[in-house]
């Protein structure tokens, strides 16, 4: 015992300075995204063979545990079958805030009636960010105006990004320069109406790549890239960027890489839109209860 | 002016310097500007080491808040803390720097050894620094690249502060 304290007090230093570096890296790893991800992937390739040998043993003699969380597993998307039918009835109070289209002949007869689903809140940027690997941009809007984690944010050109979190008064937004693998952008080419994906990849602030454009479709320089309305964030036709130069990464790619500059100047940005999607609630509930469904 | 009001304020404005100048400089994407972790390098000679590791890690820390990147800049900064005591006895005559002036500087180090020790521990930052913020070993050579050229960044800017704020003492 009195050496093991003797050895403590020798290392002193040298404990301490592990206990911090485990600290920060801990840090690291809980509160950035793209750290997260890219350690996570990584981490897959090299272990994934071996957990699946190791599974393939283990797995017998779970079977009885499997079974019975199966059977809660069962009874949970039973219940939450039930809540999501309790949830599309929201749709009905948003009903209520709807545009009624007349004809214009003197009849004046009802055409459509179309019920609101994107509400804009501006608010004004305050820190903004596009030098990082990662950039973040904060508003002075939160919670109490309304911002939650998830809404689509616009700029007065084009698209900004996503609310990422949100406190009384402030919210923080992912900017779309943001390098990570699991961040892009549904995209839709508006000349040839071919969809793709907006990423960054880091470097310059106003250029992005498209993705995922098949090499079959004709493309022309200076297209617009708009938004392909398919997500939830953004409503369709919202200006992403526009076509700069076009490149095959290599012979057997079946993809363009699309290099677009982007609409947005976010040197500059000063006020954005925070889009609210008031039936993305009802949206993203029949979705999964269907994504459940086909499980 | 006494050395903890002198490190306080030196805090104090390298973390504004950092955030506010520093930071919204775009060189070119392999050139990062790093000043703050002079704070860690002119802490005086004989504080303890516990001591010059937690000011680290509080420093690191307290610019991580601002820039929304928690811990990368903690790492770094906590790693040449633990390493300064190191260089310094390695770069040290005999018996010990003289103690007249208590905070490592030009005039107190001599101007090449001085160079050699900010040289060496800006580098060893940004060996932790850069490998934590970019996190893609596959494209080794830039990851390289990126150190070395901000490291010169870093080191023409401590030598611009050092002739600054130049102390005759």
């Amino acid at each position: 015992m009195r050496n093991l304290i003797i050895f403590l007090r020798r290392y002193f230093n040298f404990f301490l300075f592990l206990l911090l570096e485990v600290i920060c890296i801990v840090l690291v790893f809980r509160n950035n995204d793209f750290q997260k991800t890219a350690y996570l992937n990584s981490a897959n390739n090299v272990s994934a063979r071996l957990y699946e040998r190791y599974n393939n043993v283990e797995y017998y003699f779970h079977l009885k545990a499997t079974n019975d969380s199966l059977v809660k597993e069962n009874a949970r998307l039973h219940n939450m079958l039930q809540s999501s039918f309790d949830n599309a009835s929201v749709s009905d109070i948003v009903k209520t805030d709807t545009i009624h289209q007349y004809s214009t002949d003197t009849s004046r007869k009802v055409v459509s009636s179309e019920v609101r689903r994107f509400l804009y809140r501006e608010a004004k940027v305050i820190n903004n960010s596009v030098s990082n690997p990662i950039n973040y941009i904060t508003i002075r809007r939160g919670s109490t105006d309304g911002i939650k984690p998830d809404m689509g944010v616009v700029g007065p050109s084009g698209v900004v990004g996503v609310v990422r979190s949100v406190s009384d008064k402030y919210a923080v937004v992912l900017s779309l320069l943001a390098k990570g693998r699991n961040f892009g952008i549904s995209a839709r080419l508006s000349y040839s109406r071919e969809m793709g994906t907006v990423r960054w990849y880091g470097g310059e602030a106003n250029y992005a790549v498209l993705e995922d454009v098949p090499k079959s479709v004709r493309l022309i320089k200076g297209d617009t890239v708009v938004t392909s309305g398919y997500s939830a964030l953004y409503p369709a036709g919202i200006p992403i960027g526009y076509v700069e130069s076009y490149t095959v990464a290599d012979k057997s790619s079946t993809a363009y890489t699309i290099r677009i500059r982007l609409a947005t100047n976010f040197n500059n940005l000063q006020y954005v839109y925070v889009i609210d999607n008031v039936l993305k609630e009802e949206q993203k509930s029949l979705e999964d209860s269907t994504y459940r469904l086909i499980k | 002016m006494s050395i903890l009001l002198r490190n306080i304020i030196r805090f104090v404005l390298l973390l504004l310097l950092q955030v506010f100048v520093l930071n919204r400089i775009q060189l070119h994407q392999l050139v990062g500007f790093n000043l703050y972790m002079l704070f860690v390098l002119l802490l005086p000679f004989n504080m303890p080491r516990p001591a010059l590791m937690l000011l680290g890690f509080f420093m690191g820390l307290s610019l991580d808040s601002f820039m929304n990147t928690m811990g990368i800049h903690a790492a770094a900064c906590v790693f040449i803390a633990y390493l300064r005591p190191f260089i310094i006895n390695i770069l040290s005559p005999q018996g010990g720097f003289e103690t007249t002036q208590k905070t490592p500087s030009m005039t107190s180090m001599g101007v090449s050894q001085f160079l050699t020790y900010i040289a060496i521990l800006v580098f060893l930052h940004n060996l932790v620094y850069f490998p934590l913020e970019v996190f893609n070993f596959g494209n080794f050579f830039y990851l390289l690249l990126k150190i070395l050229l901000s490291a010169a960044a870093s080191i023409f800017l401590i030598v611009l502060y050092e002739l600054l704020f130049f102390s005759r003492k």
